[in-house]
């Protein structure tokens, strides 16, 4: 492999990875809880997008928009039954942690009664195009339309956060929740729409991933930890941090598998990880103790 | 506590409130009424309940109990646990709370920190006249309206939250220590400029601890001591209240 199409496989992983960590660090600041149903959310939608390729119609844009949707109801059910009841109760931190931890556990049982174990391909949603732009890089449908979808997500969601009202309680949330709570914002309301953006976002991860990857009960935990990780890296509560966060690890990954292997994969990035935490415990852009922001 | 009727409509009237945090009880069976049209002054020293009394309004204590009506509508009841959890209700209902250390949102826009203060469909539909008012009251926020907050200084700080909370379709402002850490002067205008908003059909209650500061200005001044209401001057009277 050559360092153009390094460079595009390492971008094209980077706008996943920046879909799932900007969901966690969004969930993170506003709501308070590290959603560890993320994993669930993108295993369902991945057999959301199965359904309906299998059930109606393997239209690219039909089995998106099924996994899209499928992560958002998800991400709403994980809401109401681990963020709504118990979200003001003492040590919501560790209490929210166990109890989507728990509903990932349940929910995957869940999906391997209902689907069995093995894994299931999704149809190719981009069409098998391709363009060649020289000796060493070549355009394949799956990574331009990957990197187009995962960018007008991202871009929609983030015009939504910055130009809506909606948006505007989400920011002030996730800047200061008791200040929020003292201009009128319900936390419960706002997360409701938080938790069904980022399982949107994380349903259309699913969807780009299993294009290389298979959809089954288990897909997800691998994407989890790497959202967690790149979300940590990042910095929690930042978008930009984890934008920045998803481009390195992505490269390093494309980097690792052109000369070392895939197998050396999980192993380099954690390095990595490791490496920026300690240079920057906050990580790349997180946002300080709010006293000392300025 | 006796109540002189000004002919307002009542707005606030709390009953036997009392509210703490964990084992700690701050509020000791408190009364209070407040009507239309009026200004009035909490004062009295730190740790004595006036941002208590506040946060059990806006029900963002530990616990609380007792009455409180705010519009004629009960907001108190008992309570043990879930501070915030129905401060959004209370706030439709009426109430603009300025808390004591700003709590305003460090990387939003002086603009965007208005816009979230109007809450209700209405307040947000007419958020622009809104925002027009708010910068008559603090002329020095117009320049400052792209700045995110984590740049400003104290006393624009302070502007903003007040700012923020006068954007409120409210009927009832609870201003918790304006005055707190900033310099004589601007403190100074800071008072001057809540003095001057025009109430209408709304009351204000204003917490401090330096009492000059609202001397001769509200309607009446109340004392607080450990938790309880205390005295009462109505703003003719020269005399300290007796805290």
């Amino acid at each position: 492999m050559e360092w153009p199409s390094i460079l595009l496989s390492g971008i094209t992983l980077a706008a996943i990875y920046g879909l799932l960590a900007i969901g966690i660090s969004i969930t993170w600041s506003s709501l308070g809880m590290v959603n560890m149903a993320y994993g669930l959310t993108f295993a369902g939608a991945g057999y959301g997008a199965w359904m309906m390729a299998e059930q109606f119609s393997e239209s690219g844009m039909l089995v998106i928009a099924a996994g899209i949707v499928t992560g958002a109801v998800i991400g709403v059910i994980v809401c109401l039954i681990a963020f709504i009841p118990i979200h003001d109760k003492p040590n919501f931190n560790v209490r929210g942690l166990i109890a989507t931890l728990a509903i990932s556990l349940i929910g995957t049982q869940l999906l391997l009664m209902a689907f069995g174990p093995q894994a299931k391909t999704l149809p190719s949603l981009f069409g098998d195009w391709q363009w060649e732009l020289g000796e060493e890089l070549v355009l394949t449908a799956d990574k331009v339309g990957t990197l187009l979808s995962s960018l007008l997500l991202l871009g929609l969601t983030l015009a939504w956060m910055k130009g809506s009202r909606r948006g505007l309680e989400i920011r002030a949330m996730m800047m200061n929740p008791y200040g929020a709570a003292i201009c009128g914002i319900g936390v419960r309301s706002t997360g409701i729409y938080v938790m069904a953006i980022t399982g949107a976002l994380a349903g259309l991860g699913a969807v780009l991933l299993c294009q290389t990857y298979f959809v089954s009960p288990f897909s997800g935990l691998t994407p989890m930890i790497k959202g967690v990780s790149v979300a940590l890296c990042g910095g929690l509560g930042s978008v930009s941090g984890a934008l920045i966060a998803a481009c390195i690890l992505g490269l390093t990954e494309a980097l690792t598998t052109a000369y070392l292997g895939g197998q050396y994969v999980l192993i380099t990035q954690f390095i990595v990880i490791i490496i920026v935490l300690l240079i920057r415990p906050r990580g790349i852009a997180g946002m300080l103790d709010k006293a000392r922001e300025a | 506590m006796s109540t002189p009727c000004i002919g307002g409509r009542e707005i606030l009237k709390v009953e036997g409130l009392s509210a703490g945090y964990g084992p700690l009880r701050v509020l000791h069976d408190l009364d209070l009424s407040v009507h239309a049209g009026e200004r009035v002054g909490i004062v009295g020293l730190n740790g004595h309940g006036k941002s208590t009394l506040f946060l059990a309004i806006a029900g963002l204590t530990g616990w609380q109990r007792g009455s409180i009506r705010l519009n004629g509508v009960e907001v108190g009841g008992t309570r043990s646990q879930g501070p915030g959890r129905y401060t959004h209700r209370v706030v439709k209902l009426g109430l603009a709370l300025m808390p004591q250390g700003d709590e305003i949102f460090q990387g939003l826009t002086v603009e965007e920190h208005l816009d979230s203060g109007a809450f209700t469909s209405r307040a947000w539909r007419e958020r622009g006249e809104r925002k027009k008012r708010v910068l008559e009251i603090f002329p020095p926020l117009e320049k400052l309206m792209k700045t995110p907050v984590g740049r400003l200084s104290g006393g624009e700080r302070r502007m903003v939250s007040l700012g923020r909370g006068l954007m409120a379709e409210a009927s009832l402002f609870l201003v918790d220590e304006p005055s707190l850490g900033l310099a004589p002067k601007i403190s100074k205008s800071v008072i001057n400029a809540l003095m001057s908003v025009e109430l209408g059909d709304a009351a204000m209650v204003i917490a401090e601890q330096n009492v000059s500061l609202l001397q001769g200005r509200v309607t009446r001044l109340i004392g607080m001591h450990v938790g309880k209401l205390k005295g009462e001057a109505s703003a003719a009277s020269r005399s300290r209240p007796e805290v």
